[in-house]
């Protein structure tokens, strides 16, 4: 009796220190995701006289505004498509070929990723703008054609710079599950006689297919979200999504109550397509893991290795080699449109760019920001992903969906509910760079915590239980033993939500304000001036700290990035 | 006539004060350093705002000047949000819509403060109640590539740019961002009617923001012709040597005068007076005339001949009443005409 | 039916040499089994016969057909064979008729035929009526039956198994064992069977191969590699047996210090090192009658008999399992004896055993 009472006792004392941590843990989430959420929704019902559906009235009645909404689906839809017919093929050809070069193809296919697509709209303009852009003069000269060959400022132009830029989440979704397909599935029926293309076609392709149309999904979530290529494409063209309408909401005096109206129709739609997703994958997960995962042979392309390869610089060129090549140019050239003569050249840009006062105090934000939000998000994720994996508390699968809750809400939608949230008693933040924090937090939880999951969950438990038999308690033992082995897989969290920091437009285009600009909106300021100049300059500055912290992350943990799976062998 | 006869008096006036010695300033200067800066925020050229800091951060040490720099449009909604959350950051104001003044005014945003010297200006760039002041001028005008359009072949009148010949190549910038243009608009609809706009809407125009932006547009050759924007930006651009050339139209150009003020809440209140003198003196308005293209209020200053003077052209006024009060209208109006 | 000749193969994986010159003739219609350790290159050496993997040198033919050579190899899907994988390898998005009928689309078969021979297949792997399920559905038997059924139904000319028992638990892996074995002669197609459990490859097979490093060690009946081990590996790895190192002292003994050992050869030189082998279950144990038998060894007509002491015997239910530890000598063997036991530890006993159960193994292996 006494004994059954003292072990209980010691139970209790045991959950007692550890509960408070967790707890707050779970309150911190809730109070990020559901109180914007709450004012947002309620503010879309809010009129001068109490309930009304009025907003959500004209959402539906106003023309432009059921333009917008067409002109977002539209713009999804096809851009969804386009980068399922770019990275699909790409996938299969990395994954499955003996396509020359893969390794360094896998690196600009990461190039991509962690390219802004409002940096590669940019570009695309100076580009491809049906007078001035290079690739059109270029056209002209060779051809002596009096119209463009190309004009991005289009619906199709828009289209196409949304998909090179979202690709890579279909072409990492495909590989992947590539890779997960046991090989001896495909040997199988190739011993009983298919042939290399009728194994693809029979066992590999279906086997394949939930990946796909779940990498379709994911591009047009992401479609569906940007802001910054509709901003600088489809606007001069003359016509609005539903992100840059939401934006123009904003304009004074601020229609607060129609933005939060308009924004449920996007959030409802992302919320079906991750649960169509989350559906398609669940159920018919087909990656069987399994076999003796013997080394696959690669299908020889034959005749057709140079078509493919072409076809796969072509992707390459249009996402990375013809856009870093116009900014490096317009950085360095007094006037982007004429050649690149000497004195042409210029280190103006710099000079100016940095000089200008706006663009330090931008970038000091950024970075403080970007350091702030990767280190809380990487703790809070972590720590949520520990609680979650461990089944701490009662309703833990209830934290572990509001981990990833944030990914149904699209960046701007995600700043009005902030805005309305914190322009008001008793949280006041806007004005400071704590609402930006605020909304960087909540907007990179989904990826921190994805990540952290995955690293916890190759952590067997039995580690921590050895601890704790021999007496540790439950922080300790996290800290000691469990937090050193999870540490590459922190440091990869912290860097993903670093430089999804970094790069963040479409909450911060709303929620800033002249003392808290980041570098994304001093980017974008500097294009409604037309100083294209200094826009490349912090383009490319951004570009570099991108690109130091994924060198950073791939030397330092060994891993291959975009497949998330250690690239050497140790554990 | 009178009035040129008092011009030399007050000439020597304005200069004596001007140049009068530091001592006069001295109080001011000393309580402006220990406030360390004045946040601006203007809606001048980006090039042009940051050289003017520059002017007044070498002639006062110690103080510094935050240039803020977006659309006028911008720059009013960014007060009064910020304003609704209580936050009280801007000290001096600058934008080019001048209904903006009147709305400010009205709600008791602004400061009664007189610069120095300002009685000397023009007419038109004096509030009467003594809140705000003309700091420059500009008017919209047509310009077009050299290197695309001949002479022969320009737009002479507004009416011009409707012929569907210039279908695909024009530029616009938007009321919704730019207080020029809104100006511009304005005064159109007075000329033509909305009818004029919605005729233009069917050439398909590019749309950008910024009034200073069509200059880049047009001097890089994306578009032949520019619809609108201030003079200031396409004699900065054929300053510099790119192809580009003025037209003034022959029924007259918007005039619009960019007021500047202090607001009433400013939080480096001597800073905000010491730089709101500095910016109406004759040498900072004569750096305007000069190297940026601006037209001023200021009697002192001597304009190029490579330029009309103001009181050669045929201008179009605007009321800044109407202007404020018919914001909201000739902003949805445009959206309506060209989608966004 | 047409065999495989496999001659001088071989096969590196970076530094390691999984391959290293194999020889192997499977007679037609024979069912031999590559037995050995995990490393020992079996499961390479199937895949190479499958085609899966190019040799670096030897040859691969079925029937006068040569598929591999270090030059050419003829690709899987035309070799005219089927192979049954460890983890069975069912697709999961096909019923267990599209999986069983696969094979047939890449043939001549038209489509009626291909139903009727499913369902025959089906039928004879006891699965009749399964034909519309999904391979997540059946239970790991059932599911091999459905990856046997999918390998005969195209009438290969080989058949090439990958441990296909391993995933199934003790009481069904016999009981397939001798299903397979049945289906094995119902059809008699050529076929080489990996395995490292040594009673499924004595129960299945023709014949065992015995692979250790990349190379047969000795291949031959269950019996042959049982009662004749030729290598000291051999001998250990296929059942327990007692070793006995000593010098050759005689045409037919082998001595260790006092101990004298005849055995089942013939010839030996004076003072050759020599290596025996001796079974557990083919010595008798009886207790040591009296106190005066004589003690130490003696060889009457062709018999070892030798004293010892029991230091442990343990009781197995069907057998018991006893330490002896022999007298004036330092060898330890280990006896099989029936249940009851006889003897406890500590008691004296004699020892007999035949000397044709005494093996002689090369000293060197």
């Amino acid at each position: 009796m006494a004994d059954a009472a003292a072990a209980r006792l010691r139970r209790f004392h045991g959950i007692d220190r550890a509960a408070p941590v967790w707890i707050l843990a779970a309150a911190a989430l809730l109070l990020l995701i559901l109180l914007p959420l709450g004012w947002l929704a309620y503010l879309s019902v809010g009129g001068e006289h109490g309930f009304t559906l009025a907003h959500y009235a004209r959402v539906f009645s106003d023309l432009p505004l059921r333009r917008a909404l067409w002109n977002t689906v539209v713009l999804a839809f096809w851009s969804g498509l386009l980068a399922l017919a770019i990275g699909a093929p790409l996938a299969w050809l990395s994954a499955r070929t003996d396509l020359p070069g893969r390794r360094l193809i896998q690196r600009l296919i990461l190039a991509s990723f962690v390219t802004p697509p409002f940096l590669g709209a940019f570009a695309w303009v100076m580009l491809a703008g049906p007078n001035a852009g290079y690739l059109n003069r270029l056209y002209r000269g060779l051809t002596g054609a009096e119209g463009p060959l190309l004009n991005i400022f289009t619906m199709p132009g828009l289209i196409f710079v949304v998909a090179i830029y979202t690709f890579p989440y279909v072409y990492i979704m495909i590989a992947n599950t590539l890779g997960l397909i046991a090989s001896d599935l495909e040997d199988a029926a190739s011993i009983l006689g298919a042939g290399r293309l009728q194994v693809a076609r029979t066992i590999t392709l279906p086997m394949v297919l939930p990946a796909v149309v779940s990498g379709f999904i994911l591009a047009v979530l992401q479609a569906l979200a940007l802001f910054g290529s509709p901003a600088i494409l489809a606007l001069p063209a003359g016509f609005h999504t539903v992100t840059t309408q939401l934006w123009a909401f904003f304009q004074y005096p601020p229609r607060v109550e129609m933005a939060a109206a308009f924004s449920i129709p996007l959030l409802l739609a992302t919320a079906l397509l991750l649960l169509a997703q989350k559906q398609l994958l669940g159920r018919r997960g087909y990656a069987a893991i399994g076999g003796k995962g013997a080394a696959r042979r690669p299908i020889p392309l034959g005749r057709w290795r140079i078509p493919a390869l072409a076809m796969v610089l072509a992707v390459l060129a249009c996402a990375v080699f013809l856009p870093y090549g116009i900014l490096l140019k317009a950085a360095f050239s007094r006037a982007w449109a004429q050649p690149l003569t000497w004195d042409n050249v210029t280190l103006e840009n710099w000079s100016f760019t940095f000089l200008y006062s706006s663009t330090q105090s931008a970038i000091v934000n950024t970075i403080e920001l970007g350091v702030l939000t990767a280190c809380v998000g990487a703790a809070l994720a972590t720590l949520l992903a520990y609680v979650t994996n461990r089944k701490l508390v009662r309703g833990h699968q209830v934290l572990g969906f509001l981990a990833l809750a944030p990914v149904v809400i699209p960046g701007v939608v995600l700043a009005v509910a902030l805005f309305i949230a914190y322009t008001r008693p008793p949280f006041l933040l806007y004005g400071t760079l704590w609402i930006l924090f605020l909304a960087y937090l909540t907007k990179e939880m989904p990826v921190g915590y994805s990540q952290a999951d995955a690293t916890l969950r190759g952590i067997h438990p039995e580690l921590e239980e050895a601890g704790r038999i021999l007496g540790a308690g439950r922080l300790r033992v996290l800290w000691e033993i469990t937090a050193p082995l999870a540490k590459s897989g922190i440091i990869a969290t912290w860097c993903f939500v670093f430089i999804g920091v970094i790069r963040e437009l479409s909450a911060s285009i709303i929620l800033f304000t002249p003392n808290t600009k980041v570098m994304s909106v001093v980017i974008f300021d500097l294009k409604e001036e037309g100083q294209f100049g200094a826009i490349a300059v912090l383009g490319i500055f951004m570009l570099a700290m991108t690109f130091a912290t994924v060198a950073l992350m791939q030397t330092l943990l060994g891993r291959d990035v975009l497949s998330g799976r250690q690239s050497s062998g140790a554990g | 006539m009178s009035r040129r006869r008092l011009l030399i008096p007050l000439l020597l006036l304005t200069l004596a004060s001007f140049t009068a010695p530091a001592s006069a300033q001295d109080p001011r200067l000393e309580a402006a350093k220990k406030e360390g800066k004045v946040v601006w925020y203007t809606s001048l050229a980006l090039s042009s705002s940051e050289k003017v800091a520059k002017m007044f951060e070498t002639a006062y040490p110690g103080v510094k000047v935050e240039v803020n720099r977006t659309g006028s449009q911008r720059i009013l909604q960014r007060m009064m949000q910020e304003l609704q959350s209580n936050i009280r950051n801007v000290d001096v104001v600058h934008t080019s819509d001048a209904g903006h003044f009147v709305l400010l005014k009205e709600k008791k945003l602004l400061m009664h403060y007189t610069p120095a010297g300002v009685d000397a200006f023009a007419a038109g760039f004096k509030d009467r109640d003594g809140f705000h002041y003309g700091l420059r001028a500009t008017v919209n005008v047509i310009a077009y590539n050299t290197k695309l359009v001949t002479a022969a072949e320009a737009p002479r009148t507004w009416k011009d740019l409707l012929d569907p010949k210039w279908k695909g190549k024009l530029v616009t910038a938007h009321p919704g961002y730019s207080g020029v243009i809104a100006t511009h608009v304005l005064a159109l609809v007075h000329l033509y009617g909305w009818d004029y706009f919605k005729a233009l809407a069917q050439n398909k125009p590019m749309l950008v923001q910024s009034a200073v932006d069509p200059s880049g547009i047009v001097a890089s050759g994306e578009r032949p012709v520019a619809v609108n924007g201030g003079d200031y930006t396409f004699y900065q651009a054929k300053k510099k040597g790119n192809p580009v050339e003025i037209v003034f139209p022959k029924e007259g150009v918007p005039l619009v005068v960019s007021p500047s003020a202090i607001t009433s809440f400013a939080p480096h209140p001597n800073a905000a007076r010491l730089f709101t003198d500095f910016i109406f003196t004759r040498d900072v308005q004569q750096v305007l005339a000069d190297t940026e293209g601006l037209y001023t209020g200021h009697p002192g200053v001597k304009y190029g001949s490579d330029r009309p003077k103001l009181q050669d052209l045929k201008l179009l006024p605007v009321d800044p009443e109407e202007l404020e009060k018919r914001n909201e209208e000739i902003k949805s109006r445009f959206v309506e005409f060209f989608g966004a | 039916m047409p065999g495989v000749t496999i001659t001088g193969l071989a096969r590196r994986f970076g530094d390691v040499a999984a391959v290293a010159g194999l020889d192997l003739a499977v007679r037609p219609g024979e069912l031999v089994a590559l037995l050995g350790p995990s490393g020992c290159g079996k499961t390479t050496t199937l895949r190479l016969v499958a085609g899966f993997l190019a040799p670096e040198a030897g040859e691969i033919r079925v029937g006068d057909r040569v598929l591999s050579s270090p030059t050419a190899v003829i690709p899987p899907e035309r070799r005219r064979m089927a192979m049954i994988f460890q983890s069975y390898a069912l697709w999961p998005h096909m019923t267990v008729a599209q999986n069983v009928a696969y094979g047939l689309r890449w043939g001549d078969v038209p489509r009626s035929e291909r139903e009727r021979r499913v369902e025959e297949m089906l039928r004879v792997v006891q699965l009749a009526g399964y034909g519309g399920r999904y391979p997540g559905e059946l239970s790991g038997g059932q599911q091999q039956r459905v990856a046997v059924a999918r390998a005969l139904v195209v009438e290969p000319e080989i058949l090439l198994l990958d441990e296909p028992l391993s995933n199934l638990d003790a009481s069904l892996r016999e009981e397939m064992r001798f299903e397979i074995r049945r289906l094995h002669e119902q059809f008699g197609i050529t076929t080489i069977y990996v395995t490292h459990d040594q009673a499924e490859a004595m129960v299945i097979s023709d014949r065992v191969a015995v692979l250790q490093h990349g190379r047969v060690a000795q291949i031959g009946t269950a019996a042959e590699i049982f009662e004749r081990p030729r290598t000291r590996f051999v001998a250990e790895f296929i059942g327990r047996t007692n070793l006995i190192d000593g010098v050759a002292d005689g045409p037919r003994s082998v001595t260790r210090g006092r101990l004298q050992v005849l055995v089942a050869a013939e010839g030996l030189a004076h003072g050759a090192p020599a290596v025996v082998s001796i079974r557990p279950h083919q010595i008798s144990l009886e207790p040591a009658a009296v106190p005066d038998t004589p003690t130490g060894s003696s060889t009457p007509h062709g018999v070892n008999r030798w004293a010892g002491l029991v230091t442990r015997a343990s009781y197995l239910g069907d057998a018991v399992d006893y330490q002896v530890t022999l007298a004036e000598s330092d060898v330890v063997l280990r006896v099989s004896g029936p249940a009851p036991p006889r003897v406890g530890a500590g008691q004296a006993v004699v020892l007999t055993v035949p000397r044709g159960a005494c093996v002689l193994l090369p000293a060197a292996d």
